[in-house]
């Protein structure tokens, strides 16, 4: 499904050269779960940025389905992101003034979808999440792990095939996390490609493969069976 | 997804409401002004437009000489003579008519008012075309024939076919009515007038005037009044151009050398005009200023908006963010962003619209004018207007915040960027700059019309009550008799009878010389009738010798006397070079006159030099003396007593010596108001103005400071646990403003500095320190900007630290 080809990714400052990935080469097949680990700054977050096309790699190539979209600008990755890429953050990033179904519908909002269309598929979703009869509320009413739920579906509304999760799990109990692994499991299950950034062993271990990065650098994968 | 924005946008109103509400009814300040100011300028530039030659009539005007020294430079009236002339001189020219106001008393049976009659040529009627109930435009054919409006017909008759009923002027002269017309619509130049409240009532051909006190009717070169209008109807092939090179040939030929003494040209200007002719006439560009005046309290509204947007809009930043995550173009969101700028200018708009729809008429009821919001000719203006105020306001916010890259977004980091910044303080510092501008001008026009007012008091404006209309002969043998009987009343200490009182806008002068008949030694005085008891009566102390007395034979001027005695003030002394007041006691001087009249007169006492004309003008050197034939005017001196019950006993005792006509008192204070209104609504437009912007600054600046506060959050938290005080936070904070609001200072004020010496110009006394005034201005409005800055800074300095630092 996707190609990362020695990628490097620096940030220059006037003064400072960081670099944040130093020829990552990470290939990952369709119906894949992989959970990316690794101490704070190896480039985790980075990496996972530019998997999501939200930024470009400094040098190296990604191939997405075969096309190499490494040199697009931020429209043309906009126009592949929002058809294939849902996005799950640790801090849910909903949007507090809009409702429940509406922060889902969100998703949709610009993919030139029918309205009555956009409404049918947030209820299917709303439904599947269990989070139905929140539809009406706004963000600030509900529990953490509801919150991140509601991302989930927002991210699953649009049938990507392929999700990025930024420690979904971060900032839940260890309870809500487990329910938000188990939904990420059965999405999987169910044919979508995850791939997640997480410091916890234990929800590492949901994940087909975990690959551990340090100072930019793939140290190890590591595959388990299914 | 044009709904959906909408929602949004009235979701984030909801939202924070304190901001939407500061938003919305700052906006809806500055189009409330502006569309009113708009209206209003519209309606002044669209007077007259009604008649059906309206395009091609003009008015002939005249420019004042530089020594007539009368406050204005610019009359849109012109000599009755003048007209004549035109008629005589140019055959190109379709039709010309005079029209002169005077006052008359109207009775019809026990009906009696002082009216102000319009006595015009007969060609009037040709060249307006009135809306006629009865009868047509040969009205003035007939010179003893009389024109009313409706409602004049009404208050005489109770009905409107009137024709031929008659009417007595001043108990003596009868006029019968020839034509009943409709009332003219307040937008007429003829209908409603800022120096004589006349209104348009009745039309009587000039030849009456010709009747009742045998007016020329070839017209003069004597009286250069406003109100006395010549028209010109130009035929549609001739223009504005064509005449005044006609007029300025006719003033180069035709005018008499001491004429061209008083006046320096003859002007020309399209009837459309003769509305706004008065703000020409004292050369303050009025229009134009209250233009640019509701333009910028819209800018300065718009300015606020969008500082107060950008501050509010990068809390929105995730939200962007977010989007852009799911693929929004930032077009997509320009859209988004831009729509809720619209809507909220469209609620602003619909409350300026109740705001106007309440103010408008009381507005009209005040001012006299029939402004309205003319829904249907006016939406497409609205519609732009809020248009234009929406998208440009929103721009820059919308901008700033969808330019950022998704992961910026997300991170929050337009919140931290130093970009933007310099533009903020450039907005910051312009609005500022145009809110101290417009409170440094009013401030200096204020004080200086406060001036004004103050100067005024140098007379007993309250205690001083006014008959006028006493030049009827009827009356004039009572004036000795009405003395009597009001001097009897108990609270009444004097009366004094003259040919003006103070502020009224008379100007008579007399060239006079030290030598007979020395042109080159000519000096102007004013001159004034007054009976001797004048100087008692207002309190006019003598400098030296006394004043006139009517039991000497050589006070009392008479018609053919070789010699008479005066009363000067000071700066006649001044002017004549006596020297002191002991010293021109018995001097004499005399009079210049082209019939070779050179009358004497001898100096028998002088007053101090006291503003009489008031207002505008500068002290002037005048000459008093006393001619039992032309005193208008009586002044009553009335010291303590009740004042309502002292003034029912005037009117009583006016009743038993003048039954015949009613009187027309008012106090000396009400005189004063008259001519000094246009100032005082000056003062009170500007101060409006003045306030809204200042009000519009200062909720920018709240606004800015809110934002600048939720962009260093973390900064002050950080500094709070390192442990700095409230103070030293606060201080950080404000110092932060200081820049933008100094440079706006540096701009603002020289700039008020400029507009405000064309403002005092005007003046003859003139504020002794407007750079004081203009300091104190800007003190005050930093002290404003910087007290609610402190106010916001001081409330997040002293909040727990972390809280902002949990913040990020």
């Amino acid at each position: 499904m996707l190609k990362l080809h020695n990628l490097y990714k620096v940030y220059r400052t006037d003064e400072v050269e960081t670099v944040a990935l130093n020829g990552v080469n990470l290939e990952i097949e369709q119906g894949d779960f992989v959970a990316i680990m690794g101490p704070s700054g190896c480039g985790k977050s980075t990496l996972l940025n530019i998997v999501g096309m939200l930024d470009n790699p400094s040098e190296g190539d990604y191939f997405f389905f075969d096309e190499n979209v490494a040199p697009y600008n931020e429209s043309g990755r906009a126009a592949i992101r929002k058809q294939n890429i849902g996005f799950i953050f640790q801090s849910f990033n909903l949007i507090d003034e809009l409702t429940v179904a509406e922060n889902i519908e969100l998703a949709l909002l610009y993919h030139n979808m029918p309205s009555a269309e956009r409404k049918q598929r947030v209820a299917n979703v709303m439904d599947r999440m269990g989070i139905a009869h929140r539809a009406s509320h706004m963000p600030g009413q509900l529990s953490g792990g509801q919150q991140q739920r509601v991302a989930v579906a927002r991210a699953v509304v649009g049938d990507q095939p392929l999700i990025l999760a930024d420690e979904p799990t971060g900032n839940l109990d260890s309870v809500h996390g487990q329910e938000v692994m188990e939904l990420l499991r059965s999405l999987n299950k169910e044919g979508t490609t995850i791939v997640m950034v997480t410091h916890s062993p234990s929800h590492a271990d949901y994940a087909h493969r975990t690959v551990n990065l340090f100072d930019g650098h793939i140290v190890t994968e590591n595959t388990r069976a299914a | 997804m044009f709904l959906n924005n909408v929602k949004i946008a009235l979701r984030n109103l909801r939202k924070n409401k304190l901001f939407a509400l500061v938003n919305i009814l700052g906006l809806a300040l500055g189009l409330t002004i502006y569309v009113f100011g708009g209206l209003l300028v519209k309606y002044e530039r669209t007077h007259d437009m009604f008649f059906e030659n309206s395009a091609n009539i003009y008015t002939i005007g005249s420019i004042a000489a530089p020594d007539l020294n009368v406050g204005v430079d610019k009359f849109n009236a012109t000599f009755t003579t003048v007209g004549p002339i035109i008629e005589a001189e140019l055959q190109d020219v379709e039709l010309v008519a005079r029209s002169v106001i005077s006052e008359y008393l109207l009775s019809v049976e026990d009906k009696s008012f002082y009216e102000g009659i319009r006595f015009a040529d007969a060609a009037f009627t040709e060249i307006f075309d009135f809306d006629y109930i009865h009868g047509d435009s040969t009205a003035l054919q007939d010179p003893s024939g009389l024109l009313l409006t409706e409602s004049s017909a009404i208050k005489y008759f109770g009905r409107t076919d009137v024709m031929g009923e008659t009417i007595t002027f001043d108990n003596e002269f009868d006029f019968h009515v020839t034509a009943v017309v409709k009332d003219l619509p307040l937008n007429s130049h003829l209908a409603s007038s800022v120096v004589m409240d006349n209104g348009f009532t009745f039309v009587v051909p000039i030849n009456g005037l010709n009747r009742m006190r045998e007016w020329d009717l070839a017209g003069n070169w004597n009286n250069l009044s406003i109100g006395n209008m010549t028209y010109v109807l130009l035929p549609e092939t001739l223009g504005e151009d064509w005449l005044n090179a006609q007029v300025d040939g006719i003033y180069e030929r035709l005018v008499p050398d001491d004429q061209k003494q008083v006046i320096a040209d003859l002007t020309v200007a399209p009837m459309q005009r003769a509305n706004l002719a008065i703000w020409d006439m004292i050369g303050m560009p009025v229009i134009a200023v209250v233009s640019l005046l509701s333009f910028l309290v819209l800018l300065v509204a718009c300015v606020n908006y969008t500082n107060l947007a950008t501050a509010q809009s990068l809390g929105r930043s995730r939200e962007v963010g977010m989007r852009k995550t799911m693929g929004a173009s930032q077009r997509q969101l320009l859209a988004q962003f831009l729509i809720e700028s619209l809507v909220i200018a469209s609620i602003a708009m619909i409350v300026a619209i109740a705001a106007l729809e309440m103010i408008i008429p009381l507005f009209n009821n005040m001012a006299s004018k029939s402004l309205n919001l003319n829904y249907l000719a006016t939406m497409p203006w609205l519609v732009i207007t809020t248009l234009m105020v929406g998208l440009l306001a929103g721009m820059y916010p919308a901008w700033l915040i969808t330019r950022a890259s998704p992961i910026d977004a997300l991170r929050d980091m337009a919140r931290k960027g130093k970009k933007g910044a310099r533009m903020r303080s450039i907005m910051i510092g312009a609005q500022f700059a145009i809110s101290a501008f417009m409170l440094a001008i009013v401030s200096i026009v204020y004080m200086q019309n406060e001036k004004v007012k103050e100067s005024s008091y140098e007379f007993p404006r309250s205690e001083i009550y006014t008959m006028d209309r006493l030049f009827v002969e009827g009356i004039q043998d009572r004036l000795d008799t009405l003395k009597h009987e009001l001097e009897a009343l108990p609270n009444v200490s004097s009366v004094a009878y003259s040919s003006q009182v103070p502020f009224e806008q008379n100007n008579s002068q007399r060239s006079v010389s030290l030598e007979p008949g020395d042109e080159a030694g000519q000096v102007n005085l004013h001159t004034m009738e007054m009976s001797p008891d004048f100087l008692r009566t207002y309190d006019i102390p003598l400098l030296a010798g006394r004043g006139l007395d009517k039991n000497i034979s050589q006070d009392v001027w008479k018609e053919d006397a070789e010699s008479v005695n005066v009363v000067i003030n000071e700066l006649t002394v001044e002017n004549l070079q006596f020297n002191t007041p002991e010293a021109a006691i018995n001097q004499r001087f005399y009079r210049l006159d082209d019939d070779g009249n050179s009358t004497e007169y001898i100096v028998v006492g002088v007053v101090p030099t006291q503003n009489i004309v008031g207002l505008f003008n500068e002290v002037k050197p005048w000459m008093f003396t006393y001619d039992p034939e032309s005193l208008r005017i009586g002044s009553i001196r009335i010291t303590g007593g009740n004042i309502m019950s002292t003034v029912e006993q005037i009117e009583a005792a006016w009743k038993r010596v003048v039954p015949e006509y009613p009187i027309q008192g008012q106090f000396l204070d009400a005189v004063f108001d008259d001519v000094y209104n246009i100032l005082k609504y000056m003062n009170m437009a500007l101060a409006g103005f003045a306030f809204i912007a200042l009000a519009l600054a200062s909720v920018g600046l709240f606004g800015l400071a809110a934002f600048m506060a939720a962009q260093r959050t973390k900064e002050i938290g950080m500094r709070k646990v390192l442990g700095a005080s409230t103070t030293q936070i606060a201080r950080l904070l404000v110092w932060q403003f200081s820049t933008p609001v100094l440079w706006a200072l540096a701009v603002a004020l020289p700039a008020a500095y400029f507009a405000s010496s064309q403002f005092l110009n005007f003046f003859a006394e003139r504020l002794e320190s407007p750079v004081l005034i203009l300091v104190v201005a800007g003190a005050l409005a930093v002290t404003l900007a910087w007290s609610t800055v402190a106010g916001h800074a001081i409330r997040i300095a002293r909040s727990n630290p972390i809280l902002a630092l949990r913040y990020e």
